[in-house]
């Protein structure tokens, strides 16, 4: 079990290696980045296969907790530091002159997202999450146009601002309870920190960590990023990197501060993310930034799943979570050649009939449509709140719902102007075979989600159920604590 | 004489506010981003001060000897970390600056951002609108969705 560090430490020592490979073969340089993702998914999904309902807690060099570091894995961190390996070999950055670079910093990337991922220690999980920081900065910034230097240095200021809010968030709880190990937290959070102080260190880390899961009032990066970025990076940060910033969020949420005024806090903000995120997209005129706002939304849907107490909320935030996972890379991929003006895609399902069939299977799912995917973890959500006696949880269902009535009307505006026949400008050029194909894979995970939708609901819930046991957190990391 | 606990407290919020009015107040993207370092500044002390005794002594244990009251090791090993991720943050947003003055010539953030919505709106061959409130955009929203 200790391969578990491997999922680090491999595309970390590799994105060092990278340049002084590149010295004596360009051709071994260019293919050991992917070749060493090939390896942590697979090292993945070995230890995924292992793993069944139990988890493992690794003593990084040997240290006890809390003094040492621990990684911790269930199935829910598995699953999400596989989705980054995974998600990061699909996304490699095209091959430009700046291919080492970007290849190194995909593959720190991939190291600290999964670092992100697996950590059990909250100041170990702040350092991960500066790392994934400062790598998405080179990575946006990758154009070397003015607007991407603007663009990245206003996401840095915001991101900046978010973590040392988490910061200060830490602080408070490691003045309340000394220690930071998130085993040790949760035994001592229901003494310690089920006060004012404890509600107003979990706000503090839900802005700091909400700035890459694009929680509302910190997102105004999100637009200007996605348009300038490369729209694999963009494809990269909505999809993957935002759902690890979740993943803390929700651990956090499960093992800490388990308050009913936190989860209203989240719901409140996942609500105005949605309004906010849907009308923007609504708005916008230009296909990247159409679904950067839409992202916004979706990943308010997922604080608002997030927000339901106990397993169910888990369970329902997880599968649109996944859902979203899968979808949005897919829509960024698609574009690569489609970014611009909506207008400009008058007639494009001429040049590229395949994009244009797969964008409306991803809107479809995206909206919510039966059989696709998107629409059971949608109901999921819905049934979930409906269930809940509080009526500001139904007012959050009703949210959901105008959100995706918006949704349908703007991406069904583009869908149907793919088909459109226009006089005076000529379509847009088809889609590079190499996107194209990474997001026909995607769509046809979806497909197969929508067939297998029975087992993989299953799987979910055990994922879920696992991730919602906060004993069994506890004694992994800690066997001698008390049950 | 007050009291030096309080006086540090006070030191560490004080600078947390400071830097956080200075983000958003500051239209001058150095000034900003030496706002973020001051939070960054103020969110290290209070990390230092989460288990700051008066009168604690170093945790050095010398010739066997244990103080009777010794400070926390953790939280400083914690931020010597944290001082050096935002050293190198700090470097990195100055010469992000750099490069934006010199393809905008201008650090104001106003200047800075109506230039990167242009640059965008060029590039997507879209008008820009005027203010984000512009009726056109709307209108012509509502033509595409009647349409």
């Amino acid at each position: 079990m200790n391969q578990l560090a491997l999922l680090v430490a491999l595309p970390l020592i590799t994105a060092f290696l990278l340049p002084v490979v590149n010295r004596v073969s360009t051709l071994a340089a260019r293919w050991l980045g992917p070749l060493v993702l090939l390896v942590t998914s697979a090292i993945g999904i070995s230890l995924w296969s292992q793993l069944g309902d139990s988890a493992v807690a690794v003593e990084l060099g040997g240290f006890r907790p809390p003094l040492g570091i621990t990684l911790y894995a269930d199935r829910l961190a598995l699953l999400f530091a596989l989705a980054t390996s995974i998600g990061t070999l699909l996304l490699w950055p095209s091959r430009g002159e700046e291919w080492l670079r970007q290849s190194t910093l995909a593959l720190i990337l991939a190291a600290s997202g999964s670092g992100l991922a697996l950590s059990g220690d909250l100041f170990n999980i702040y350092v991960f999450y500066e790392l994934v920081a400062v790598v998405s900065y080179g990575l946006i910034a990758a154009r070397s146009s003015a607007g991407s230097f603007a663009a990245t240095v206003r996401y840095l200021i915001v991101s900046s601002f978010g973590a040392a809010l988490a910061l200060t968030g830490i602080a408070l709880v490691y003045q309340a309870t000394g220690t930071l190990n998130l085993a040790q937290l949760s035994q001592l959070a229901p003494t310690h920190l089920n006060n004012l102080q404890g509600l107003a260190a979990f706000v503090l880390m839900l802005i700091g960590f909400g700035v890459k899961a694009e929680l509302f009032p910190v997102n105004t990066w999100v637009p200007e990023v996605y348009a300038t970025a490369p729209t694999r990076v963009s494809g990269l940060l909505a999809g993957v990197v935002s759902k690890l910033a979740l993943l803390i969020i929700v651990r956090l949420l499960v093992l800490v501060f388990n308050q009913p005024e936190a989860l209203t806090v989240m719901l409140v903000l996942g609500m105005l993310g949605v309004v906010t995120g849907e009308l923007a997209a609504w708005r916008a005129r230009d296909f990247n930034r159409m679904i950067a706002y839409s992202s916004i939304g979706q990943l308010g849907i997922m604080f608002i799943a997030f927000s339901i107490p106990g397993q169910a909320g888990v369970f329902a935030g997880l599968a649109v979570a996944l859902h979203h996972l899968v979808v949005k890379p897919a829509m960024f991929l698609l574009a690569g050649r489609w970014q611009g003006s909506l207008d400009r895609l008058a007639g494009a399902a001429r040049t590229s009939p395949l994009g244009a069939v797969l964008f409306i299977l991803l809107a479809l799912s995206l909206i919510g449509v039966p059989p696709l995917p998107g629409f059971w973890a949608k109901l999921l959500v819905m049934v979930n709140l409906m269930a809940q006696e509080n009526t500001l949880y139904s007012v959050g269902a009703w949210v959901i719902m105008g959100g995706a009535a918006l949704e349908a009307n703007y991406l069904f505006r583009v869908a149907s102007s793919f088909y459109h026949r226009s006089e005076q400008q000529t379509p847009p050029v088809a889609h590079r075979t190499r996107d194209l194909a990474t997001a026909s894979l995607l769509g046809a995970g979806l497909v197969a989600g929508a067939v297998l939708i029975m087992p993989l609901a299953d799987e979910i819930e055990g994922v879920a159920s696992q991730a919602a046991n906060r004993d069994q957190y506890v004694q992994t990391v800690n066997p001698e604590a008390l049950p | 004489m007050p009291d030096t606990g309080l006086l540090l407290y006070g030191g560490a919020f004080g600078l947390i506010l400071i830097g956080i009015a200075g983000i958003v107040l500051s239209a001058h993207l150095v000034r900003i981003i030496f706002a973020v370092a001051l939070l960054e500044a103020g969110a290290n002390l209070l990390l230092l001060l989460a288990t700051w005794h008066q009168g604690a002594a170093a945790p050095i244990i010398v010739a066997g000897r244990v103080p009777d009251l010794m400070a926390d090791p953790v939280p400083q090993a914690l931020v010597l970390t944290a001082i050096v991720i935002g050293v190198g943050i700090l470097a990195l947003a100055l010469s992000l600056a750099l490069r934006v003055q010199r393809a905008y010539g201008t650090l104001d953030m106003h200047e800075v951002r109506r230039h990167m919505e242009q640059d965008i709106a060029d590039e997507a061959g879209i008008d820009m609108p005027s203010s984000s409130h512009a009726p056109a955009a709307v209108q012509t929203a509502r033509q595409e969705s009647g349409a």
